[in-house]
């Protein structure tokens, strides 16, 4: 599987960042460097779970202004920004779920065939719509969420260890479970 | 929750939604751009209350969302919480507050009062056993004019984690950065006052203090309350002393663990350990000297050079014992050459050679020029046993004498071991002794259950024996501080007690990163609401079990109120 994500980081590049985020917190204008860092990111993540593009970029919006409000208690944990803004963004998330009483699943067919060939599944077309089916409606919460991030959203187990505050091992043994458990209801 | 699916929905381009990019409108939004602290804002009191309608509509609100549909994620929840403007004026308040506060009203450990008369002087004596020990005239007005006349001296003492939390004294030590928790042996204040107004310590003048603690262990320091700095400060160590044998006289010599190496007993043994070996070694001295070992004569060897010479008997002796000497010219001699026979040398010296007693430098000098030859003494023929029976008959004097000497080498020897072997046997008696004794005082410290922790102090003040060190260790997560409704509580302070460690483990703000306690330890959590006590029981910590992730604690309300710190004790099993 091929990881796009932009999330991870050098070590001089958390030690960087970490600085802007000590700026921000004496003076809030310098918050706009992480802003534009990561306003797509977490655009995305917000959109990939809701289901209209404007109140995606409502809440993005939301998230930053929490987030600038917040700063003066960020600690930073040897983890990109971008994890708190993410754990943010996932409040934020399911105030849209709460206000709406309707949880989102966006499902990408590449994203469903990236997960047959993990479970090295050669009848892809026969289980698509099966597979479909099982994860818009059926997936608990938990591992809906660890099939988003990984299939829909190409991130390393490493930062969705991160995301969901969980090892990076874990989240790599808990994602094979669910295909397996996967593998065995659609047959 | 009802789920919507959509399938491979279009995406959009990452023009288009930098296009959406607005940081101006976020700054504009966020409600912290002063750098002035919130509360001193003008608009914050009359804002606050506003706000805090605002929050608690928000939390019955949410409430009845989770009732009717729970959150997919409970801990992230919190977040929206705790990023309210109400709870940021909550954490500036809670920061803003005096070093010493006392979280729950009303409850605190009392001050005794003891009435002292400047002039004379006191000692005394508190209700734990501990010593208060004032010389006269140590009480002094702001101005440093001495007192006179009655001063009312109030003193408390804190022994445990119920005493160190009602009392609102900060247990973390910031030393250079890195913040530990004390672990205390006991905490005192002592304050003056004089016509109800506070007094000081006049100059030069300290009041001796010996508190009786349960914990008798040297790794304590000996701190003081810095309530501007809001830390504490290292004054050094304070002594142990074994409570029955305090008395005001000898306050300063009765440290109760004495190195065995540095008792008197002990240095007499040593001393004696050293007076044994100079004697052996003047005895040895004294031991009559061996007479020089005899050479074992050598014979001439067939086809080598040898050389008759005169020796002078002074200035060798050990060559005139034997007649008919003669020095053959040794292989090393490369550049020696037979026709150095048929010259006629003008001067021919010896002298002692490279190995001595073996071999000798001969010089031979003709005019200017010199030739060294390195010779050996060697007999021929019937000389040759003639020395040899010369050899034994010195050899065997030679042996006698030697053989006298090594028995009495042997003997003093002997005696030196055994007065060493002696001395360590009293030596260990001794370490023994010292060990029984040492373990004795233990045992009668452990029945009393009681030391005493003496300084002195020349300020009022909170002192403290205590010893910086880590938050327990074993479990580690987030931990979501809620009430028993799963509720979030807005609590700043949160408490961890330990029962393995007489300490107070603060954590502050909730939620708490970096939570940790011992499951091998009895525990309990205690925070407090707007003046309510929460706590969380000790058998609600076996469900924490994992190392990382977020965790809800869900903390019991104390409906009880406590009237004195020892209900509060009884209530909580101190």
């Amino acid at each position: 599987m091929i990881e796009t994500s932009k999330y991870h980081a050098t070590q001089t590049d958390l030690a960087h960042e970490q600085a802007i985020v000590e700026a921000a917190k004496k003076e809030p204008a310098k918050f706009a460097s992480l802003y534009d860092k990561y306003y797509e990111q977490i655009f995305r993540y917000i959109y990939q779970r809701v289901d209209d593009k404007e109140q995606a970029f409502d809440a993005t919006q939301q998230v930053f202004v929490k987030a600038m409000e917040s700063l003066h208690k960020y600690e930073f944990r040897g983890v990109p920004f971008a994890s708190w803004l993410y754990r943010i963004a996932s409040s934020e998330v399911n105030n849209v779920y709460r206000a709406q009483k309707q949880r989102t699943v966006n499902i990408d067919s590449v994203g469903v065939y990236g997960m047959m060939e993990e479970m090295e599944e050669t009848k892809i077309d026969k289980y698509h719509d099966k597979i479909v089916d099982i994860i818009g409606q059926e997936l608990p919460e938990d591992e809906l969420q660890l099939i988003e991030m990984r299939f829909f959203e190409k991130r390393s187990f490493r930062e969705i260890g991160e995301i969901l505050e969980i090892t990076e091992n874990n989240a790599k043994v808990k994602t094979y479970r669910i295909l397996e458990k996967l593998k065995k209801v659609i047959k | 929750m009802k789920r919507k699916t959509n399938l491979n929905r279009p995406e959009i381009s990452s023009a288009e939604i930098a296009k959406r990019k607005n940081f101006d409108s976020v700054l504009k939004q966020t409600t912290i751009m002063g750098a002035k602290p919130l509360i001193k804002k003008p608009w914050f009191l009359s804002s606050v209350v506003a706000v805090t309608i605002a929050i608690v509509t928000t939390v019955v609100f949410m409430n009845q969302d989770k009732k009717a549909d729970p959150p997919i994620v409970e801990q992230q929840e919190q977040i929206s919480d705790s990023d309210s403007l109400a709870l940021l004026a909550f954490y500036k308040e809670e920061e803003a507050k005096p070093c010493i506060a006392a979280p729950i009203k009303g409850l605190n450990v009392h001050y005794t009062t003891f009435k002292v008369i400047v002039e004379k002087g006191a000692t005394l004596d508190y209700k734990t056993g501990s010593k208060i020990i004032i010389p006269k005239n140590a009480f002094a007005d702001e101005n440093g004019n001495l007192l006179k006349g009655e001063v009312e001296l109030r003193y408390r003492e804190f022994h445990d984690a119920v005493d160190f939390f009602v009392s609102g004294i900060p247990m973390t030590y910031d030393s250079a950065g890195v913040k530990y928790q004390f672990e205390s042996a006991g905490m005192v204040e002592v304050l003056a006052y004089q016509n109800g107004k506070q007094v000081n310590m006049a100059p030069k003048k300290a009041i001796a203090i010996e508190m009786a603690s349960d914990y008798k262990g040297t790794e304590y320091n000996f701190y003081k309350l810095d309530t501007m700095a809001n830390n504490w400060s290292c004054l050094g160590k304070d002594k142990v002393l074994a409570k029955a044998t305090t008395s005001k006289s000898t306050l300063s010599d009765q440290v109760v663990i004495v190195e065995v190496e540095e008792t008197p007993e002990y240095k007499i043994f040593e001393t004696k350990k050293v007076e044994a070996k100079k004697e052996k070694e003047v005895q040895m001295a004294a031991l009559p000297k061996p007479i020089a070992e005899p050479s074992k004569p050598a014979q001439v060897r067939k086809g080598k050079f040898t050389f008759n010479l005169d020796v002078d008997a002074k200035e060798f002796p050990e060559l005139n014992v034997y007649k008919g000497l003669l020095f053959e010219v040794g292989d090393e001699n490369t550049n020696f050459n037979k026709s150095m026979y048929d010259i006629t040398w003008d001067e021919a010296s010896i002298n002692e050679g490279s190995k001595a007693g073996e071999n000798y430098k001969l010089t031979l000098k003709k005019g200017l020029k010199n030739y060294d030859l390195m010779v050996y003494p060697v007999f021929e023929g019937k000389n040759y046993e003639t020395a040899m029976k010369n050899f034994q008959e010195k050899f065997n004097k030679y042996k006698t004498t030697l053989d006298k000497r090594i028995a009495e080498e042997k003997r003093v020897e002997e005696v030196y071991q055994a007065k060493v072997s002696e001395n360590q046997r009293k030596q260990a008696e001794l370490i023994k002794a010292n060990q029984e004794r040492v373990a004795n005082e233990y045992k009668q410290m452990e029945t009393t259950q009681k030391v005493m922790r003496a300084f002195t102090v020349s300020s009022f003040g909170v002192y403290n024996c205590d010893n910086p060190s880590a938050y327990p260790k074993g479990v580690l997560c987030t931990a979501n501080i809620k009430n028993d409704l799963n509720k979030n509580l807005m609590c700043y302070d949160v408490y961890l007690v330990d029962n393995e460690r007489n300490a107070l483990f603060t954590y502050v703000r909730n939620p708490i990163t970096n939570f940790s306690f011992n499951p091998k330890s009895k525990n309990m959590l205690f925070t407090v609401e707007h003046g309510v006590l929460y706590w969380l029981k000790p058998e609600q910590f076996n469900s924490i079990t994992a190392s990382s992730g977020a965790k809800d604690l869900l903390l019991n309300k104390v409906d009880q109120e406590f009237e004195t710190v020892e209900e509060m004790k009884a209530y909580f099993n101190f």
